[in-house]
């Protein structure tokens, strides 16, 4: 019997090891699932909302039959579908918006209308597939090992172990490390390949799962070499889980948080709301110069004659935007630098640093979040060039001109 | 004669403290030699060093002539040994724990020598299916020496033995080991059991305080005297 034979047949017939995996392979199949049926519910949704968009679109297309009017009262959807690999890591979609309906008025305060705090170090995070690898697996591996010497010598069987075989524990640690990673990368190979994530994608996420459990394991040898009872393993290690895993992410959170700040989103609402509301009082001048800084283009179509003008209330929707522009600017500059901060500081945090990783792997970081962000405001900026000439310049209302109007598109 | 075990003159400290004390003996090849000493002696430490656990700080030991420090994993493939009270695996039966131990060492047995050494450590044929933690401690004792004899080894170290067994068991056991150097099979024990000892031992070395006080030889017939032994045990004299 080769040794390997032998210690899978002793593994068979250890029942707490065979729990403990157990457990493993239920945690990581339960956050496939939960992963798969919220990419799938996202899905859903998005398909839902361009089915109901594009009836609202031609509903509002027959109420309003002038530019100004079904530019303010008309919705457009963009979207952010998930990618293939999301489902493995739901990252950033928890707290940023995926799907915005947003108008021709100032855009800023609509992009940041549902913003909440960045949870990228937050303590646990949601149990999808990268927090049972980055936050379970370390105890999983912990639980598996810690004592694997430690109880031999406790029931007076490891001198006769050790002076009857020689490499035996690296045999024992291995099928045991061996194992969790099979109950770990088995449900996520699985619902990789029904999904189509990719060989690629599926290689990395396994390597960097792998190493994570390397990382572990060598801190669980380090504590077995002292010759520690059980219980003093247990504690140490979950002591350096508790330190590594909740407490130096949440310090670094803090860190960052403290180092660079950033202005909230609610910030760029609430001064774009009183920028637009404002102008209802200000002289026209007041919008307009701003405004043909921006659009010397229209300067000759810049007049506004009478109370109300579809036109010089866009012009101050623009202006709006062009008030928050240094804040939104600070904002995402910040937001980023906090990115690439956490991203190197991560690495005194394994389990964080393979929480954002497997964000990276499935386009749920924060760069996914820039990237789409700037998606709806490229869309926005399509819009408004799509209606400034119509409304500068008189243009008359007609469905053939209408069905020119621009549509989001679909980047992923 | 070449010994089959030697002590050279060694010392042997644990945390500061001198736990053997320039020790020295020899066993001959198919010897039974006893380690006799209280609590703290020093006897389970000796035995550590001929397994290569403990490295002595001065001095050598040897197995079958080979140096236990240069030539660790050939010296332990010379070597059955039995623990103190020897926990096998609780959730394997008999032969499940024999398979696996013989397995660790790269020995092998079928079933039928597998009954065989059961046979010859006296456990009962109906409960050797069972799962050792429905042994007594004494029953549990058997099967670690049965494995300790299917290793086929040439030297067994012995720690403790008949701990935990019960008189007829321990006389069954006694003359196991007995036969065991009829077989020519090198055997070193420690005990405090001087009764015991003296009924198999061919010599008796005395150990207190880390040091060798005392040496007694089995004469031509007979075994050796428990009286006098008892006696230098006791600290009344010593020879």
């Amino acid at each position: 019997m080769t040794d390997l034979l032998r210690e899978t047949w002793f593994l068979s017939r250890d029942r707490a090891a065979l729990v403990w995996l157990l457990i493993a392979l239920i945690s990581a199949s339960c956050a496939v699932a939960f992963g798969l049926g919220e990419v799938a519910s996202q899905r859903a949704t998005i398909d839902r909302l361009r089915a109901a968009d594009a009836v609202e679109r031609d509903y509002m297309a027959e109420q309003y039959r002038d530019w100004g009017s079904a530019g303010y009262y008309t919705f457009h959807l963009t979207y952010d579908p998930p990618s293939d690999f999301a489902f493995a890591a739901l990252g950033q979609r928890d707290s940023s918006p995926w799907k915005h309906r947003i108008r021709m008025l100032a855009l800023e305060g609509q992009i940041y209308e549902t913003d909440a705090a960045n949870p990228d170090f937050a303590l646990t995070g949601r149990f999808d597939y990268a927090f049972v690898v980055a936050m379970l697996a370390p105890l999983f591996l912990i639980l598996l090992l810690h004592d694997l010497k430690a109880r031999e010598r406790a029931f007076g069987r490891f001198e006769l172990l050790e002076a009857s075989a020689s490499g035996l524990w690296r045999v024992r640690a291995g099928l045991r490390f061996a194992a969790l990673g099979i109950a770990l990368l088995l449900p996520l190979i699985l619902a990789g390949s029904a999904t189509g994530s990719g060989v690629a994608f599926l290689f990395l996420a396994g390597a960097a799962v792998l190493l994570h459990l390397l990382f572990w394991w060598a801190v669980v040898a380090w504590t077995n070499r002292r010759g520690w009872t059980a219980s003093v393993n247990l504690t140490a290690l979950f002591g350096a889980w508790l330190v590594l895993a909740v407490v130096a992410p949440a310090g670094i959170k803090l860190a960052v948080d403290t180092a660079i700040e950033i202005p909230d989103g609610g910030d760029i609402i609430l001064t774009q709301r009183e920028a637009v509301n404002d102008a209802w009082d200000l002289p026209v001048s007041s919008t307009m110069e701003p405004f043909l800084e921006r659009h010397p283009a229209w300067s000759d179509h810049a007049t506004i004659e009478s109370t109300f003008e579809w036109k010089w209330y866009y012009a101050f929707q623009q202006v709006g935007d062009q008030n928050v522009e240094a804040l939104s600017i600070a904002y995402r500059e910040g937001r980023d630098r906090r990115d690439r901060l956490s991203s190197i500081l991560s690495w005194l945090t394994p389990p964080a640093k393979l929480e954002r990783v497997f964000e990276s792997l499935a386009n749920t970081d924060v760069e996914a979040t820039r990237l789409y962000e700037n998606r709806v405001r490229a869309y926005h900026a399509q819009l408004r060039t799509f209606y400034y000439p119509k409304l500068f310049l008189d243009a008359p209302f007609t469905d053939e001109a209408l069905s020119e109007r621009p549509v989001y598109v679909q980047l992923r | 004669m070449e010994a089959a075990l030697a002590a050279n003159s060694i010392t042997v400290k644990r945390s500061g403290q001198t736990v053997l004390n320039d020790v020295s003996f020899q066993v001959a090849a198919g010897d039974v030699y006893a380690l006799l000493g209280g609590n703290g002696a020093g006897k389970s430490t000796t035995l550590l060093t001929f397994l290569g656990f403990l490295s002595p700080d001065t001095g050598t030991v040897e197995v079958l002539g080979d140096d236990v420090g240069a030539n660790l994993k050939d010296v332990r493939l010379k070597i059955a040994y039995l623990p103190e009270a020897a926990t096998l695996y609780p959730h394997l039966n008999a032969y499940e724990n024999i398979s696996y131990f013989l397995s660790l060492a790269k020995a092998t047995a079928d079933q039928g020598a597998i009954d065989a050494a059961l046979d010859r450590v006296s456990l009962k044929e109906g409960a050797r299916s069972n799962r050792l933690d429905t042994y007594s401690k004494g029953m549990r004792q058997k099967v670690a020496i049965a494995l300790a004899l299917l290793r086929d080894a040439p030297v067994l170290l012995l720690d403790e033995p008949t701990s935990g067994l019960d008189p007829v068991a321990i006389d069954e056991f006694n003359a196991l080991v007995r036969s065991l150097a009829e077989e020519k099979r090198t055997v070193l024990m420690v005990t405090h059991d001087v009764y015991g000892a003296c009924q198999i031992a061919d010599r008796i070395g005395l150990l207190k305080d880390g040091e060798l006080v005392g040496a007694f030889d089995r004469p031509q017939s007979g075994q050796i005297d428990t009286e006098q032994v008892h006696a230098a045990f006791a600290g009344r004299s010593g020879s």
